[in-house]
Parts: C-alpha cells; structure tokens; sequence
C-alpha cells in the first residue's frame, strides 16, 4: 500500500501518474478516470471483508426499519405459559421472564439502536467536523481552548460520564443520545483539526489566500473536501461503538427505560436470570456482534480502498 | 526535558481543574434544588439540609466552585450521605481492586498484542497476518460488557470453572487472582486486537520510511532492523494510542466490575448512582478520569524518555 | 546479446557488470517497463554517472543492484556480475553479506534517510555489527576517524548527537561517512547533492572528490545534474525512458554527444548556454507511457530528427570505441546521416513556439513594486517559554532591511539559498506574511500591514505562483474550477466561464481536455501552467514566481520560462522571480538582488553581477555552480562552512564567519547598503573589484 511513495523512490515515472502525454485526447482521460473508479469498485466487490460488512449492514438496516411487518410478535405481548422458554419453533430465539418474544423484541430493539447510530453519529460529526476546522483554521487561543475543551471531554471515560449525568437526571433515551454525541465530538473535531492544521499551511491554501479568497470559500471549498473522506470512515467505524454505548447503558438500566425493547434491556433481563436459562444473554448479544462486525469490516474495507495512508492496517 | 516536562504537567493541570469544573456544575445544569437533585427526591430533609451546609450552599456559585475545587486538591471529596465517612478513604479503600484489574487486563493484552502485531507487519498478507487481522478486526467489534456477560455465562455459570462474582477472599491471593481472570481476560480481549492493529499499521508506516532503507542498505540483519530501528519509531504512535485508547479500557472494567460484582471504583460509582448518593459519585468519577489523565501524561513523558527530537522541543 | 556488451575489456578491469537488465514494476495501470535492456559495466577505481530525467529509470538501476526493489518490481531478465557473483539471482543472506560491507550507499536525502531516534555511534556501530572480532571502542574509534575525515569538526563529541543536531550538509556528510566506514569495493550515490544548497553542494562535491581519489574508490553516481556528472565523473551512462541511450567517456559525451536526446539534454541545460537570449531550448513532448508496448526508438516521438524507420524499427547499437556507444538509427544502418552529430555551436531543439527576440522591450520607467527597509520577523518561541527561559527577544529576523524595486515589463530575479528570506519576501509583499517595519508600494500605494478588506482587490493586480507545482493547486478541484477560481473570488460577472477557461487554457498551450482533470493526475509541466494560468486569469501587472521551475525536467523548465517570457512581452508583466538556480535566472532575470541571511548582500544588472561580483558572497555562489564540462572542473571550493541559524545571526557582516577575506571590521559592524556609481548596489565593507 506505500506502493506510491516507493515508486517515486524507485524511479518509477511519477510525473506522469496517469501515464498520458500532453497530446492525449479527451475520450482517454475520461477512460483512464472510468477505469480508476472500476478498478475501486472492483476492489471493493472482491474484498470479503468488505462485502460481508456490506451485507451485514444491510440486514441491520433493513430489519430495524421492517420490523413491524417481519415481527412474529408484538414486543410487548406476554405469553405466560412460554417464559424463559428456549429456542422452539414458537419462540424462534426463546422468550423472556415474562414470556416476551425474544426474537420480536430484538427487531424492534433495533430501532432504538439505529435511531441513536443514526442521530448521534451524524450530529457528532457535523458538530465535531465544525469545531475541528474552527480549531485548525481559526487564532492560537481559539485552538488552545478548544483543545483544552476536547481533552476534558475525552478525559472523561465515556460510561463514567454517563453514569455521573445519569445520577442527577435520571435514565431516558434523551440522555444516551447526549452522551454518545458529547463524548464522540472530540473524536471527530481532533482528527480535522489535525489534517486542517496540515492544510493549512500548503502551499494551495497559501495560493487562495494570494488570490484574495475569504475563510468560508477555503475552508467550505478547499479544506472540507480534504478533510471529510476520513472523516466518513471514521464516522462508519464509530457506529458500533455508539451502538454499543446505548447498549450498554441500557444494560445497566441507565438507558432506555423497560418495557422499551433495546438489545441492553434484553441483555439486563437475561443477565438477571442468567443461572436459570443462558438464551437471553446469547440471543441479545448476538444481533449487537452482528451489527458492530458489520460496520467494522466495512469501514476498514472502504478505508483500506479509499485511504490507504490513514491506516494501511487491516 | 524540563520544559517539556513542565509544559504537560501543567496541561494535565488544567485538564484536571476543567474537569472538576465539569463536576461540579452538572448539579447547577439541571433546574431545581442543588441538594435534593444530589440526594434525590426521596432524601430526608436532614440529609439534605446537611449536604446543603457542607457543600455551602448558601454561599455565592463561585466561592462554592472555589472551595470544592480547593478541597478537591487537597484531597478532600466530600463524605458519603449515608455513613458520613470521608468519600477519599472510600474510593481508597476501592481503588486497588480496580488498578489490579486495569493492570492484569492491559497486562496481558501488550504481552499478547504487541508481538502479533509486529509479526503481522514482518510479513504482511502472511498467514498469520491475515489471521490477526481479522481476529483483531473481531475482538475490537465485540462489546466488551459483551464479553464479560459471555465468560461469566460460560466460565462461570455453565462450566464452573472460576467464580462468578466478588473479589475474593481478603488475603488469599490465589482466591483474588481466581477472581481477577474472568473480567481481566474480559477487558482484555478488545485490546489485543487494538494493539495487535496499532503496532501492526504504524510499523509498516515505518517499515516504508527512508531510512529503514537505509539501514538495510547498510546490510543489517532483518532482526536488527525490525526490532532495534522499525519497532523503535513505531513504538511511539503506539504509546500514544495506548494513551489515549485507555478511556475506553476504563469503561470497559467499570463494567465488568459491575457484571462481575467486583468492589472497585466502578462498582462503587455504580452503586452510588442507583442509591443517589451524589458525593461518591463526584469522587469516583473524579478518581477515574484523573486515572486517565496520568495515563496520558506517563505515555507522553514515554514518548519523550524515546524520541529525543520531542525529549529537546519547546 | 549478454556477450557483446562485455565489452570493458582491455579498457580496465571490471568491476560490476550489468547485462540486460529488465524490470516491470506491477501498478494498477498494468506493467510498467521501467527498464529495458539496460547493460554497461562498471570499471575499477572509476566514478561512473548515470545521468537521466526523472522516470528514466536511473535510481532504479541503483536499488536493483542493491537488491533493494519496491515489492511491486519485478526483474524480467539479465544479470549484474559483482566480481564473480551474480548480485541479481543471490540469495538474501548473501546479497546482505555484500551490502553495506562491499557495496555501500550514500542516499539522495540525509534528512529523511537517517534514522531520528538513535545516535550516529549507534547507527556506526551498528553498521560494523559484522566484526565480532573488533571491540566496541575500536568501532568508535574509527567512526570518530571517518566522521573527521569527512570533515565534521569535534567529532569526539558530534558522535553522541542526533540526526537532527545537525545540519543538512553535515548529515551527508555523516552519510557519506557511514557509506564509508567498511571500506566498500563500490560505492553508490543516488543524487548525493541535490537535497543540497549551491554553496553546500560545492563543497559535498569536492568531498566526493578528494575521498574518491584518496580511497581509489569505485562509485556509481545516479543524478539529473549535468554539472554534478561532469565535474565527478570519468564514464557517464545517459539513460532514457528506462533505456541506455549512450554511454561512454565523460569528455566524449559532453563534447561529442551521438545520440539526439544526450544532444539535447545538454542544449537545454541554462549553465551550458552562454548566450542570454530569453528563449531557452527545449524538448516537446513528454516521456513516452511504459504500460504500453513500443515498437522503434523510444525517443522517436520527441526526436527532431525522427524519420520513418524510428518509430518501427530498434535503432543500432553503434560503439565507436570499446566504451563508448549510443543507439540511434542516424548512426548506422540505411537512416545513416554522415553530417550527425553536427557542430556543437548548432542548436538542434526547437526554442518554443514564437521565437522572438525582438519583442523583448527597454522596461519602462515608472516603477511598479517598491518595497523599502521591509522587515519580517517571526516569532520562535511561545510567550511562556520565553519567559521561562530568560529569554530576551521572541523574534528572529527573517527579512532584514530589504529595499527592491521591479518595474513594469521588467524580470528581478531574487536569488538566496534556504533560509535567505527570499521566500518570505516574497509572501509579505502580498501580505500572507506581516511584515514588521518598512514600506511595500505598490503603483504608489502603501501596502504594507493593510487590511485584507482594502488588499483584496490589489490582488487582481498581483498573483503569485508557488513552489509546488501540483502541490500548490487545491487537490479536488478539478483545472477548470481552478482556473476560473479568481473570477468567483474576486466576483467578477458577466464573464462565460467556460470561455474563459479555454482562453487562459490556450494561452498556457494547456490542450483542452485537461481542464476536466484533476490536479494529481497533471504532470508536473502541466500543472506549472494551470499554475501560470491562475495567475493570469485577472490580468495582474505583477507575478511573484516561487521557484518557477522547482521540480520540472531540464527538458520542461525550458516550455515553462518561454512561456513566461511571451506572456511578459505580450501583456507588460513586472516579475519578481524567486529561485536558487542561478543558471536559469541568469536567462530571464533583467536585475537580480541576492539574499544572505535575510539581507539583500548585492543587487544590480544581470549581466554586471555574474561578470563582476562584488559581494564575495555572490562570487561564492556564481562559481558554486557545477559546471557542465568536465573540462572546466573546478580545483578549489572558494567558500566553506554553512549558512548560520537565524536564531544566532553574526554581530557584523552576516556573512564575516564564511567570508574568505573577512577583517575584524566585518565582524564587528553590519555593512551599510553602498550604491556604486553604475547603479549597482552591494552591503561589504571590502567590495571585490
């Protein structure tokens, strides 16, 4: 993957990275660009990894949107005589202490999961790519309050704060969505400070302020469009780890609140009766394996094809 | 080495006072009474009339913030609603059984993670990289309270191989070890393969750098030049990343001392959230997070103690 | 075909052969031909040079005798006999026992190519590891003696330092020293000087010398430089496109070129024109696509003399002695022309487009930029260490003094080495950065320190070009966006951007497709004249030009300043050109004004200050330049020592400390600016005459 810089070294002819001399026709160029986004896309389509998360993401989205019509069962509809039941053909993932369908719950718990993934992530990561260039582009004291403001919050270790926050208010779904979004902004806002701070001192950002460009057209037009492709994996790899947050916090009921159905909650009750039946604990855990496994690989993949500097790691 | 040494004492200063800063206004954020907000609605009045003359209510916002953070300094957290004992002795007695967990878990991951990752980046697209590559892609992906529930299912409940919960009898260190594997391997586990990653990408950033060439150039064996000059640049990003990736691990063992009922600081914040007893909340939170920034400030003094261009710079 | 080529025979015993050698590189694009056939031998006790553009191949041939190839290449065939080895098929255990202990390098950039972390005694004692026998005090010992010799000073205590301690010239010499250390049978040196200054590279190169006849060594030298090649060498292999076009003896090659690129590389070569007309020659075209297979001469399609049998049949191998070759169908066979090569004092390339000579005017009268006692300081150390360490002053001054005026229609070349302050200038004049006293005119106006609300629309006036070519172009942009950017910034209506961009297009000979390309896929020719293209967009009066020619071919920089000088005698543009290459400048530059240290050391006539330096700086530096004649080499190094750290700037004259023929009034007073009566102006307290 250093293949680019090595060649250089090499003396690979660098210069002409595309390989067209001065008098090459227009039909050429557009061929030579058709072929690097074939290529791209073929290198996606045969990375397994890629194509495993691809399909795994899918399913997530697809069943936490379709729950309602592929739920066997309302997520709240007691079955007293079928409690703590196993696996059988009624209850395809068993049911709950109070013979809830596991399988049905953990559909609709999807949607708590895909509403704060969805919510926190995107609202991180507008706040924190805003915050981050404001940092890197913007005076010297700004960037060391701002930093000063990042270190705080990421010092703060994401499940203690929220437990500290939760002490006072009181579990709600609000809450969670507040936690992921304040602990993962720093996230965010460091890695485009950083590659704006690099920006900034290019030579192409020196040469639009030669030519009288103002700061919103640098940084809009100029910076932005360096800064996001990272920034984008980055926010596809922070989806398990906001999923995985809400879970957890429901799991230690300080998240959303029973009778709400969330893969935590589930988790909760089978870790109650886990000396009783071990189906609960397995069947809540597994969707939330699947889910993070899912953007994991497909993060890494579309890193791997698209940034090949920023991780060049598996 | 002065000046630097100086320089991140005092960012992890300020870093401490914003936090504490934190700490303290959230009980201004939430509309209502300071006291009954701390203690909860179901305090007696007594209880809240003495916390309201202990934390000086009556007097004006900032000298509150002036005297908390100056008790907070010397070491002075508060005492707990209940028993009326000093919250430091308190999270004292507490802290040892988490910096046990915390340095057994991280313990084995960078016995562990450390050499698959630099094996994986001798010889990349190897077996035994691929290999690593997913197992780390893997553990990483999985919810370490996940984990956790997954052990004490199968290690404790189903196979009755170690216990369950608790910390072990006082004084009988192979009982506290027993005790110590389950959420030490718990917590572990996502590290491995965040280490393993780490090493992996920043030694093969490094393996492509001049003077890697160079030194091979020179004819030294491959061992020398992966282990006394690639390992000894690609440690640092490594260091940092330990650094800061230590938050997570703190979330991680707050939950498994909760899942595996072991008295640490965790556990203590927990139970102190759910019996609204706000002081001890303040000082374990304010314990843990301190933890963290002496974390990354040693990585940091690490960094340096290794790279002379940073031990020399301003 | 392996036997023919061992023709060293009788000509000095051989130390190194390379035969045939062939090597694809694997990219996305498919199979890069990166070499093709490529043999010649080295002999004992000789320096050869491999001389080439960049793409030629030439470092490649360096690494695969090392057996150091990115793990992309691939060797399709041949051999390189090293002694009775052959280097190409050993295994790696062999292959390391040879590096570093018979084989050594010295790399082309000492800043990146030294290992921060560990000291020089480490890494030199480290390159010994192969001596078990001998203690770790003897293996310091004789790292102190290389390093002394090599001519580092107090090496006792240098050893125990960090790359970073040192300066860029004392690391190669640290490189150069470790290269050395084993004693090696061959050393290579893949473009030793070129991360270099001029006067540090003088220097490097007489150390090369000097240890090279010391040593008897055998080296091979991979560089673009013509003058480097022609003061170091004694054979020389022109490589091109992955092919050796000629080899042969030094004196043969720089005299009697036989195949037409070698020919024209010289002739492009700004040093080796003694003219000064504006146009320099050059070679159109760019270097052929090595994914795709070729039948013919690989040069054909740039050949000014190509004919039919060129582009399908391989041109002859012809040798005119057992050592010297070239492959050109004007040699040999039915295309044979008895009249090539022709008279040296013929051009053979083309000079441009419009050759005109005429149309270059008396520059006007009136001036354009005026700038005044400009000072630049800038800032080193926070306000808290400062206070921490006692120190006095926070600022260094980076730009000192400086009064320079350009006129319209008129070229000012501002000449300096790094760290001279042209550079910075050059950015304070458009206020990227604040300049701390003086005055900058601009038509009359003050512009200095004025508000970017005011300065914004001089900057329609005003446009500058930056070192980087590529890199100075917003990466995803695509040309025509870049192009047409200044309209949108400056707000200016009314205009069919479209049409714009194909006229500014046209006007830099930038063929119309590429404006729906993006930066990264531009050569760097071509984005140098989107670059240019950009800065004419407004119709400024005034181009600052950073280093106009930085990282382009010989072959290209030629296009780029042809180019510049038409659109100069086209529109009345004023040029403030800021470069190190003092032999490009000497061609386009009206005036030029050098730069020690922040300071303008000497400023006048083009012609007057390269016949007659005054400042025994720019002597320095005029003879500084290697020249491209091996017939012309140069016995002595009139300046040594290396430019001072700002952070220490001498008391007196800036440049007392390096100064051949300083005094004590140099050390102790800063030289005033003195204007000699024929308008020429110098700072020295003891002007050369």
């Amino acid at each position: 993957m250093s293949e680019n810089r090595f060649n250089t070294a090499t003396g690979l002819p660098a210069i002409d990275a595309s390989g067209v001399p001065d008098h090459v026709a227009e039909a050429d160029i557009r061929e030579s660009a058709a072929r690097e986004r074939r290529e791209k896309l073929r290198m996606f389509l045969t990375n397994w990894q890629g194509m495993t998360g691809l399909i795994l993401v899918i399913l997530f989205f697809a069943s936490a949107l379709l729950a309602p019509w592929i739920a066997p069962y309302d997520p709240n509809a007691l079955d007293i005589p079928a409690r703590l039941s196993g696996p059988t053909l009624d209850h395809i993932a068993g049911t709950d202490q109070l013979g809830r369908d596991t399988l049905s719950r953990i559909l609709y718990g999807g949607r708590v999961a895909l509403k704060i993934a969805a919510l926190g992530v995107s609202i991180a990561l507008v706040v924190g790519v805003f915050l981050g260039m404001l940092a890197g582009f913007g005076p010297r004291w700004l960037d060391s309050l701002l930093l000063l403001l990042f270190d705080t919050v990421r010092a703060f270790p994401t499940i203690v704060l929220a437990l500290a926050t939760v002490a006072l208010t009181g579990p709600s779904l609000g809450m969670v969505l507040a936690i992921v979004i304040i602990t993962s902004i720093p996230q965010y806002a460091r890695v485009a400070r950083t590659a704006t701070l690099s920006l900034r001192n290019t030579e192409f950002i020196l040469a639009e302020r030669a030519f009288g460009a103002g700061t919103a057209r640098m940084l809009w037009h100029h910076i932005m469009p360096n800064v996001i492709g990272p920034l984008l994996i980055l926010a596809a790899m922070e989806v398990p780890v906001v999923v995985t947050v809400e879970a957890g916090l429901s799991f230690l009921g300080l998240g959303v609140l029973p009778p709400t159905a969330s893969w935590g909650t589930i988790l909760n009750e089978g870790y109650l009766v886990i000396r009783d039946t071990p189906w609960m604990v397995i069947a809540g855990g597994i969707p939330l394996i699947l889910t993070t496994l899912g953007f994991t690989f497909l993060g890494e993949a579309l890193r791997d094809i698209f940034d090949p500097r920023m991780g060049k790691g598996r | 080495m002065g000046f630097y040494l100086l320089k991140r004492l005092g960012l992890a200063f300020a870093v401490i006072c914003a936090v504490v800063l934190v700490l303290f206004s959230l009980l201004y954020l939430i509309p209502g009474d300071p006291a009954t907000i701390a203690l909860g609605p179901r305090a007696s009045p007594e209880a809240i009339a003495r916390y309201a003359e202990r934390m000086h209510l009556d007097e004006p916002i900032w000298r509150q913030f002036l005297i908390f953070i100056g008790n907070a300094l010397t070491g002075d957290l508060g005492v707990d609603v209940f028993s009326e004992r000093s919250v430091t002795t308190i999270v004292g007695e507490r802290l040892g059984f988490t910096l046990a967990l915390v340095g057994l878990g991280m313990g084995w991951a960078m016995t562990l993670g450390i050499p698959l990752g630099c094996l994986a980046a001798v010889r990349p697209n190897s077996w035994l990289d691929r290999v690593t590559g997913v197992l780390s892609v893997s553990t990483i992906a999985v919810p370490s309270f996940l984990v956790s529930i997954w052990a004490l299912l199968i290690f404790a409940v189903h196979l009755r191989w170690l216990p369950a919960i608790g910390a072990g009898e006082p004084g009988d260190v192979v009982d506290q070890l027993r005790h110590l594997i389950l959420p030490a391997f718990a917590i572990g586990l996502s590290w491995v393969g965040y280490l393993a990653r780490m090493v992996r990408a920043s030694m093969l950033e490094v393996m492509g750098e001049t003077y890697i060439r160079s030194a091979r150039a020179f004819g030294l064996a491959p061992r020398r030049v992966v282990f006394g000059y690639a390992l000894r640049v690609a440690i640092l990003p490594t260091i940092t990343l330990i650094g800061m990736g230590f938050g997570g691990l703190i979330s991680s063992t707050v939950f498994a001392e909760i899942i595996f009922a072991r008295p640490g600081i965790g556990k203590l914040i927990f139970d102190a959230v759910m019996a609204r007893n706000f002081p001890i909340v303040q000082g374990g939170v304010l314990v843990a997070t301190g933890l963290y920034i002496l974390v990354v400030l040693i990585s940091d003094l690490l960094i340096a103690w290794f790279d002379p261009r940073v031990r020399e710079s301003l | 075909m392996a036997k023919d080529t061992g023709t060293g025979a009788g000509a000095g015993e051989i130390l190194l052969d390379i035969r045939d050698l062939s090597l694809d590189f694997r990219t996305p694009r498919g199979r890069v031909k990166a070499l093709r056939n490529v043999s010649f031998p080295v002999r004992k006790n000789r320096v050869i040079g491999i001389v080439g553009e960049s793409g030629s191949g030439k470092s490649t041939i360096l690494w695969s005798i090392l057996g150091l190839l990115a793990k992309n290449a691939e060797v399709t065939g041949g051999e390189i006999r090293f002694e009775d080895r052959d280097l190409l098929h050993a295994s790696e255990p062999q292959l390391r026992a040879v590096r570093g202990e018979e084989i050594s390098v010295v790399f082309q950039d000492p800043m990146t190519s030294q290992i921060p972390v560990l000291t020089y005694a480490r890494q030199m004692r480290d390159i010994l590891y192969r001596r078990p026998n001998v203690s770790v005090a003897e293996k310091r010992r004789m790292a102190v003696e290389m390093l002394a010799k090599v001519g580092i000073p107090d090496p006792e205590k240098r050893i125990d330092q960090y790359p970073h301690h040192f300066s860029g010239g004392m690391r190669q010499r640290a490189g150069i020293a470790m290269a050395l250390l084993t004693g090696p049978k061959l050393l290579l040196a893949d473009e030793p000087t070129t991360a270099l200054d001029v006067t540090m590279e003088a220097q490097i190169i007489h150390l090369l010398q000097d240890l090279q006849k010391e040593l008897d060594a055998t080296v091979v030298l991979v560089s673009h430089n013509l003058g480097l090649i022609a003061e170091l060498c004694d054979d020389v292999v022109v490589m091109y496109a992955g092919e050796v076009v000629e080899a042969g003896e030094v004196r043969e090659i720089f005299h009697s070129p036989q195949h037409p690129y070698t020919r024209a590389l010289l002739e492009c070569d700004p040093a080796r024109i003694d003219d000064v007309s504006r146009k320099l020659p050059v070679i159109p075209g760019d270097i052929p696509d090595l994914t795709k297979p070729r039948a013919g001469c690989i040069f054909a399609p740039r050949c000014q003399r190509v004919q039919e049998i060129c582009r399908t049949e391989k041109p002859p191998r012809v040798a005119r002695s057992p050592v010297n070759m070239a492959r050109c169908h004007l040699l040999a066979g039915p295309a044979h022309d008895p009249d090539w090569p022709p008279d040296p004092s013929v051009i053979t390339v083309g000079r441009g487009v419009e050759a005109d000579a005429t149309t270059h005017k008396v520059p006007a009268e009136q001036t354009l930029l005026e700038v005044s006692d400009l000072n630049v300081q800038f800032e080193t150390v926070g306000r808290i260490s400062a206070w921490l360490k006692g120190l006095e002053t926070r600022h260094v001054d980076a730009v000192l003094d400086v009064s320079l005026t350009v006129r319209p229609g008129e070229t000012v070349g501002l000449v300096g080495e790094s760290g001279s302050g042209k550079t910075t200038l050059g950015r304070s004049v458009l206020n990227l950065v604040a300049g701390q006293a003086g005055s900058v005119r601009f038509e009359g106006q003050e512009i200095r320190a004025m508000p970017e609300a005011r300065f914004k629309p001089l900057r329609r006036d005003m446009a500058m070009m930056f070192q980087d070519p590529v890199g100075s172009l917003s990466p995803r942009k695509s040309v025509r966006a870049l192009i047409t950017e200044p309209f949108l910034i400056h707000g200016i209506t009314g205009v069919d951007l479209d049409a714009e961009a194909e006229r500014l297009a046209d006007m830099v000979r930038l063929p119309k497709p590429f404006l729906s390309r993006y930066p990264h896929e531009l050569s760097g020719g071509q984005a140098r004249r989107v670059g240019v293209a950009r800065a004419l967009a407004l119709n400024p009066k005034l181009i600052i030009a950073d280093e106009p020619t930085a990282g382009l071919d010989v072959s290209v920089q030629g296009e780029i300043l042809n180019l510049m000088a038409d659109l100069q005698a086209e529109h009345g543009l004023g040029y403030l050109i800021i470069t190190h290459n003092l032999p490009v400048v000497r061609h386009i530059a009206d005036r030029l004004a050098i730069m020690y240290l922040g300071r303008i050391v000497e400023e006048g006539r083009t012609d007057a200050v390269f016949a007659h330096p005054v400042h025994p700086y720019t002597r320095a530096l005029v003879e500084g330049v290697p020249q491209p004649d091996p017939d012309r080499r140069r016995v002595h190094v009139s300046i040594s020592g290396e430019v001072p750290s700002l952070l220490n700037r001498p008391k007196g004259c800036d440049f007392a400390g390096r100064c051949p023929i300083a005094q004590d009034r140099c050390r102790a007073e800063k030289p005033a600016h003195v204007t000699m009566p024929d308008g020429r102006r110098h700072a020295c307290h003891f002007p050369l005459t």
